[in-house]
């Protein structure tokens, strides 16, 4: 006899409202649908009725986490319809930004993993890491959450010192490899709890055009940073980890092998970075008719956005935007099938998923 | 030879031109979605979104499908006199999400799919969001 459970949208498993309608034969779910919307807030209607300096400080509200990168990829886009170059120092500054913030979102994820997991201890222990990685970005911007550090032509604040950070991410790095990466990847309890549910296969991974760690965890060696690099990435060293397994833990190895390199990427671009301007000045700032496209590799995978102006328009004409949950969460359906009812939450939670971002 | 050219020849597509963003836009003439769609999916370019835009006045809609092949990004513009288009998602099933938000968004009827409301709720008007002429 088959069951139909809902997930959602209000369950201690989500984060944010969601609702995963689950077909169940006994424990096992035979399929499932999704519903999302619950945090619609209109922001691409909203985002042409702003100028070119508002629109930024919206956009940085689409996402709680990724704020930064929302702001990164539409000032991307503007630069690009302004024939702006943002200098050398202002694109490494944004580099550091982003592998911070892909630091805390990484942390933050692998903590709620943790509690998911019934793994307490590690919940505290990884949220304790995440305060000090934001305590690096509060250093930098002012700002814990958002931090209002993009513009067109660059950035609003400069690293004064990006030496005197560095001790600060060796020191986040040290108690990574000590403490996160290890128990996340040998102890038994995040092993047994992970290993061989949720799986994502290869085939479906390209078929839903998943992006980020859920496609790299699945055998898709995909990462903007290195297919079409974007800031100073062009001038980073840094290996793209890539699992085949497909499962939750393959998801969970692939985001803390990321925290490596993330640390590896900050560590050059504090070293190298140049002197000189961090932004372009308080110019006049001309669009020309068009439209433009930016792409960055976010925490969770690829952001998009679509930006159309209108000469002498202080509005944009329309902002799109395609963040990386709203195409990896149809995968969970064919994540969940087959699964049994108890390990759902953990698996919808395993590709890090952001609903706000999603619904806009 | 090239991606791009690759692309061009498999496609029948003279014109191809690059915008400031680094897109590579194809000219797709009289060719259908669903054409696009197949050439897409036989060179194995990843989905990666469909950006709608009304155009001022009554000129319609633009759909501009977005496809990525080894981190080139290539483009391909549709313009819609009728608020109708083909649908993909048979070919391509990473575009059912997109082609419902379009849907319900801007009012775009995607031919030949069931809809299940995505971000909308049953019986809320298609268009609200972002058509002009609907808000």
């Amino acid at each position: 006899m088959s069951y139909k459970i809902p997930m959602g949208p209000y369950h201690p498993a989500l984060e944010e409202p969601y609702k995963l309608d689950m077909i169940c034969d006994g424990e096992t779910v035979s399929d499932a649908k999704l519903h999302i919307g619950f945090n619609f807030r209109g922001i691409e209607h909203l985002a042409e009725t702003r100028n070119y300096i508002q629109v930024i400080a919206l956009m940085e509200r689409v996402c709680g986490i990724c704020s930064n990168i929302h702001t990164l990829t539409l000032c991307q886009a503007m630069e690009k319809l302004t024939g702006i170059e943002p200098p050398l120092r202002a694109l490494y500054i944004r580099v550091v930004m982003a592998e911070l913030e892909r630091l805390h979102s990484h942390v933050l994820w692998a903590g709620i993993a943790a509690k998911l997991m019934g793994f307490k201890t590690m919940f505290m222990t990884c949220f304790a890491l995440r305060e000090k990685v934001m305590d690096v970005l509060q250093a930098i911007s002012g700002n814990r959450v958002n931090y209002s550090m993009n513009r067109i032509g660059g950035v609003n604040r400069d690293i004064e010192d990006p030496l005197a950070l560095l001790s600060m991410v060796e020191e986040l790095e040290r108690e990574m490899v000590h403490t996160i990466i290890p128990i996340f990847t040998t102890s038994t309890t995040a092993t047994l709890r992970c290993a061989g549910i949720g799986i994502l296969t290869n085939e479906k991974a390209i078929s839903c055009g998943v992006v980020g760690p859920t496609a790299r965890a699945s055998g898709v060696p995909q990462d903007l940073r290195r297919a079409a690099p974007y800031a100073a990435y062009s001038e980073m060293e840094f290996d793209v980890p890539v699992e085949k397994a497909g499962d939750v833990r393959a998801r969970l190895l692939v985001r803390a092998l990321e925290i490596m390199q993330s640390c590896r990427i900050l560590r050059q671009a504090l070293t190298k970075m140049p002197s000189g301007e961090f932004n372009t000045g308080d110019g006049k700032i001309v669009f020309s008719t068009g439209t433009a496209t930016s792409r960055v590799e976010a925490p969770r995978g690829e952001v998009v956005y679509s930006v159309s102006w209108k000469e002498n328009s202080r509005n944009p004409a329309r902002v799109h935007v395609r963040t990386p949950t709203f195409q990896n969460m149809p995968a969970i359906r064919w994540m969940v099938i087959g699964a049994r009812l108890a390990d759902t939450p953990l698996i919808q939670a395993s590709i890090d998923p952001c609903y706000s971002c999603t619904d806009r | 030879m090239t991606v791009i050219d690759n692309i061009a020849e498999r496609l029948g597509i003279n014109n191809v031109q690059t915008d400031s963003s680094g897109v590579q836009w194809f000219d797709i003439g009289h060719r259908s979605v669903r054409e696009l769609a197949t050439a897409m999916k036989a060179c194995r370019a990843r989905f990666v979104t469909i950006t709608a835009t009304e155009l001022p006045g009554n000129d319609g809609l633009r759909l501009d499908y977005l496809w990525d092949l080894n981190g080139h990004l290539l483009g391909f513009s549709f313009h819609l006199d009728t608020n109708s288009i083909e649908s993909i998602f048979d070919i391509c099933e990473a575009t059912d999400w997109i082609e419902r938000e379009v849907h319900e968004g801007f009012a775009v009827d995607f031919v030949g799919r069931a809809y299940e409301p995505l971000l909308l709720r049953e019986g809320n008007n298609l268009g609200v969001n972002l058509r002009e002429e609907i808000r």
